[in-house]
């Protein structure tokens, strides 16, 4: 991703507006937004989706990294225990969670900017919920302090170049 | 203060017991330098030194097992050493058979100077136990501090990083080929300080259910950054959470390497610590 192309997905949603990146399995949860799609519900377009196989496929690393490109919130979405489609996928991404969420605690970035929720794909009313609810939790934190950072950075080097 | 010499017994009778080679410290020109002594009449065992300082000796002998396949390796181990070849067992880099150990117990004055968590391996057949000396004082100190100041706590730790990789080059526990700290898409090559926190908080992940708190890194960085006491709140969460210490049962399998059971899931998200 560019770097004009990101500025301008801020922009877009404003300056103090947040941006959530959510990363949802194919099975359950991309199928359980798109139900919340066609249903026609209503919920925030802060979020920015991005469709995995399996939430088992989710590095922590990509959450790292969704941090440092100046996510506000991250969300992951997939499928109840025992119904993923690759029967445990998840069960890692429930154990890599507890750790990552630890993890970002303790190096000081708000625990209340990640979530994960297990949305099947008859769940299109519980992911707009949770779709405004986290939303309405990240907005509460505001923008990510990392966000800032990236912003002054980005300012910084064009200003010298 | 162990003895030299009593050292030197144990290595000569390791060596008619079988194994190829002893992995050691000796004296070169007034440091000391690991050094593989392999017979019984090698002039080497005239240089052969107990305690000063460390060595990732597991991290040698990984190399050794490979380089030299078939081999049958003995290794003087403090109980880091053992911890360390503990894991790297069950994560395939050593074969257990092949390594024997010679237990060395840390003195208390190292076991202080340490923060040790267990200064001494199972078997010990040099030295005396002396206390553990766990410490927590850097995470007590960043976690005293609310969010947006504990994250500047930890940027101003970082914004000294170098990048030298001293840090992953000394750990026993990185054996990976391929880096994810080297990774162009995760870190960004040629920007000094790496970016923060990304470097670092990849590095932590990666040591949950892994470091063995040997203090290597900490020992090795020229930055000083209290690199050690974030692995060891990482610990700290496996123990919490999945009741795992990595370096202890060797029979038992870090959690983030395996998939494991529903129940197991079931506990985790059970436990009052919701999902
Ligand atoms: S203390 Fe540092 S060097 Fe030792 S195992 Fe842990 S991360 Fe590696
Ligand atoms: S040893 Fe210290 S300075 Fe070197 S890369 Fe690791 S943290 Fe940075
Ligand atoms: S396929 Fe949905 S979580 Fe594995």
């Amino acid at each position: 991703m560019t770097e004009e192309k990101k500025e301008g997905r801020a922009e877009a949603g404003g300056e103090d507006d947040v941006r959530i990146l959510a990363f949802l399995c194919n099975w359950c949860s991309y199928a359980g937004a798109d139900l919340a799609g066609v249903s026609r519900l209503q919920y925030p377009p802060n979020v920015l989706d991005v469709r995995v196989m399996c939430t088992g496929t989710i590095s922590p690393y990509f959450v790292v990294k969704a941090f440092q490109e100046g996510m506000d919130g991250v969300l992951i979405a997939g499928c109840h225990i025992g119904d993923c489609h690759y029967l445990k996928g998840n069960y890692m991404t429930a154990k890599r969670f507890q750790v990552l969420r630890e993890a970002l605690k303790f190096m000081g970035l708000e625990e209340g900017r990640l979530r994960l929720e297990w949305v099947s794909a008859a769940e299109g009313e519980k992911y707009a919920e949770v779709v405004r609810s986290f939303t309405e939790q990240v907005k509460a934190l505001g923008p990510s302090p990392l966000r800032r950072k990236r912003a002054r950075a980005v300012k910084g080097e064009k200003g010298a170049a | 203060m162990v003895d030299a010499e009593e050292l030197k017994a144990l290595i000569r009778k390791k060596l008619e017991e079988g194994a190829d080679a002893f992995l050691c410290l000796v004296d070169e020109e007034g440091s000391l330098v690991p050094a593989l002594v392999t017979g019984a009449d090698s002039p080497d065992l005239e240089r052969i030194r107990v305690g000063g300082v460390r060595y990732p000796l597991a991290k040698i002998l990984v190399e050794l097992l490979r380089e030299y396949p078939g081999r049958r390796f003995a290794v003087l181990a403090r109980g880091c050493d053992e911890r360390a070849l503990v894991e790297l067992a069950k994560l395939e880099q050593v074969d257990p058979d092949r390594v024997e150990l010679v237990g060395l117990a840390c003195t208390e004055e190292e076991a202080r100077a340490c923060g040790c968590p267990k200064p001494y391996p199972t078997r010990v057949d040099l030295g005396e136990r002396a206390e553990p000396a766990p410490e927590r004082e850097v995470i007590e100190e960043a976690e005293f501090l609310p969010d947006p100041e504990r994250l500047r706590f930890w940027e101003e730790h970082f914004s000294r990083c170098i990048k030298c990789y001293g840090c992953r080059n000394v750990c026993p526990m990185c054996f990976c080929e391929d880096c994810a700290l080297e990774n162009p898409q995760l870190v960004e090559p040629g920007v000094v300080p790496p970016e923060f926190p990304s470097f670092h908080l990849i590095r932590a992940l990666d040591m949950a259910g892994r470091c063995v708190d040997c203090g290597l890194c900490d020992e090795a960085c020229p930055a000083d950054i209290p690199l050690r006491s974030i692995y060891r709140r990482m610990q700290e969460v496996m123990e919490e959470r999945f009741g795992y210490r990595p370096g202890e049962d060797p029979e038992r399998r870090n959690p983030l390497s395996e998939l494991g059971t529903e129940a197991e899931i079931k506990k985790i998200m059970g436990s009052g610590l919701e999902i």
